[in-house]
């Protein structure tokens, strides 16, 4: 099993948050997590890491690969970390840092974890930038030099660059536009596969949920309310908090839709699913 | 440490590029070398006094004229400005230890400690630093020590409560979050990832403490309580003249034009330096990366 939560229940200042979820995620299994705003997904998704600050009270288990989260010395948790589980931010100008190049950056993980020489770690750096659509010479530059997708490429660089069991992506769409979001997903899914990792994706869009995830577990007010295949919820939701968001779904993808063609049309060529060429258009 | 030098290289040539980095390496350069030569070379013996000839004007023989024990202006004030130079090195020193072990425990994760370490700097820093100084010139006497020690907590607890909030930014930043769920550990995410970030801020207040740690030198000096009757610097230069200063103003001028010379180089060196480490800002650093990391790309394969 890559991860068991069970019982978990977080609260900050004696307020749970979190009311006792449980949720699994097999080897290989992509999963969603989703539910409007404030409804604490991101913060299991901290919960999970151990990310959550000391003064946030954390109960119940969460079961990474065997060892016990809740409650384990920072050393442990610090060797999880980046090793055993990557996770890519929802805001990809944010978590980058904006005074250190990228490539510093990607290499992090590598330089935490494995004992390897500069030049190994640059050529497994530049192998990654590759493998995520982005050129070498990207390593060199500056976040601020990049575009807002191919910094979420960067992201997911540093998210896999150690070949992780586990990826934990926490709404990495939201901050880009509809396109973007659709080849971020898209490139996200196929590293993950090709790794043969597990993946929580969070999200508060079922568009984007249907095509990263097989199975989702739908979350309102801290509590789980659904829970069953992404495709089976989208066609029939049992819950009216699910059919809420269903519903926002549907009226997205038909934008979505409307914009793409919108798109071609002005552009007067045919659709590309080249991901470099359209993000290069931003880049600063 | 070729990379280090490379990075230092073109940080310098970033501020040689503008009047407002040129004049302050200038000085700063000129006030260096000044302080070595006087190691080994003064134009007049520094304990060489000539009864006859006090408060002398500007001549061939003594540049800068002589002070009322007839000793040469110019050769003290060459010689003080290596005292100067090494208050200013170990004041900012301290100043930047002392800082960022307060920004640590104000930023740090445990609230406790945060919480306690703010009202701590809050309390100290309401302290005057001459009344430190007069204090710690009890036991140790008027010495370069007491000047270092006292310029070096007063500033250090200002440069933490400057620094504060830009660390907190950083602390609480996605990109700490980021390396945090990499595996990095307190100390890195500290040294890695908040000090790069709280560094513009923290070179200016640095630049701005090393000029007032001259003008602090001068004061304490004056007072008895700084350097040592007998070792040059410039604060004793302007002590020993000051009440003069109505008949013999020239005298005064001289140590008056240094002092505030090297305050304001100082004050620009730091806004120089803060605009040449930005990557942001100065498109040179970003080409110097490209060319690293080139460099090591060739390593690589």
């Amino acid at each position: 099993m890559g991860v068991d939560i069970r019982d978990l229940r977080i609260a900050i200042g004696g307020k749970e948050i979190v009311h006792g979820v449980d949720l699994s995620i097999g080897d290989g299994e992509r999963v969603g997590l989703i539910g409007a705003s404030g409804s604490g997904k991101s913060m299991i998704a901290r919960a999970m890491l151990g990310l959550l600050p000391p003064d946030v009270m954390v109960t119940g288990s969460v079961m990474l690969s065997g060892a016990e989260v809740i409650g384990a010395a920072d050393r442990t948790l610090a060797d999880l970390r980046g090793r055993y589980t990557g996770m890519v931010f929802q805001n990809p100008g944010a978590s980058l840092n904006p005074v250190l190049p990228v490539g510093r950056q990607v290499e992090l993980p590598l330089r935490l974890h494995y004992d390897l020489t500069r030049s190994e770690r640059v050529e497994r750096v530049n192998a990654m930038l590759a493998k995520v659509g982005l050129p070498a010479d990207v390593a060199a530059k500056f976040p601020h030099e990049l575009s807002g997708g191919q910094r979420q490429r960067v992201g997911i660089a540093t998210a896999l660059i150690t070949s992780p069991r586990l990826i934990v992506a926490d709404e990495p769409t939201t901050a880009l536009d509809s396109i973007t979001q659709r080849q971020i997903v898209d490139l996200l899914v196929s590293l993950v596969d090709e790794a043969g990792a597990s993946m929580l994706f969070i999200t508060h869009d079922f568009s984007v949920l249907t095509r990263a995830t097989t199975r989702c577990v739908v979350l309102d007010e801290g509590s789980v309310v659904e829970t069953g295949e992404t495709a089976t919820m989208l066609a029939a939701p049992q819950d009216e908090r699910t059919a809420r968001l269903v519903r926002a779904a549907r009226t997205l993808t038909l934008r979505v839709s409307r914009e793409g063609a919108d798109r071609e049309t002005d552009r007067g060529a045919a659709p590309s699913d080249d991901a470099t060429a359209d993000e290069h258009e931003g880049e600063a | 440490m070729k990379a280090a030098i490379g990075y230092a290289a073109t940080v310098l040539r970033s501020m040689w590029r503008h009047a407002g980095g040129r004049f302050p390496l200038v000085v700063l350069g000129l006030w260096a070398a000044i302080s070595v030569v006087s190691l080994f070379w003064t134009p007049q013996p520094l304990m060489r006094t000539d009864g006859y000839h006090t408060w002398q004007s500007p001549s061939a023989e003594h540049w800068l004229g002589t002070d009322g024990t007839g000793a040469d202006v110019f050769s003290w004030l060459m010689a003080g400005s290596r005292t100067d130079l090494l208050i200013v090195i170990l004041t900012v020193l301290v100043a930047a230890a002392l800082g960022l072990l307060f920004v640590a425990a104000m930023v740090s994760r445990h609230t406790a400690l945060a919480g306690a370490s703010v009202v701590v700097v809050d309390a100290l820093i309401s302290i005057p630093t001459v009344l430190i100084a007069l204090v710690l010139a009890v036991p140790m006497g008027a010495s370069i020590a007491v000047i270092v020690i006292a310029c070096g907590f007063g500033y250090g607890l200002n440069l933490a409560r400057v620094a504060r909030p830009q660390a907190l930014l950083a602390a609480q930043s996605d990109y700490v979050e980021s390396a945090v769920s990499n595996g990095a550990s307190g100390a890195y995410v500290f040294f890695r990832h908040i000090v790069p970030n709280i560094l513009p801020v923290m070179l200016v207040q640095l630049s701005l403490s090393a000029g007032t740690a001259v003008l602090a030198e001068s004061g304490l000096t004056y007072l008895g309580v700084g350097v040592p009757s007998g070792t040059p610097s410039w604060g004793h230069s302007l002590a020993t003249t000051v009440r003069f200063i109505t008949v013999y103003p020239l005298t005064v001028l001289w140590p008056g034009l240094v002092v505030t010379v090297a305050v304001v180089a100082l004050n620009l060196f730091g806004d120089a330096l803060r605009d040449a480490i930005d990557p942001v800002t100065n498109p040179e650093l970003r080409r110097a990366a490209g060319a690293t990391r080139m460099e090591e790309d060739g390593h690589g394969r």
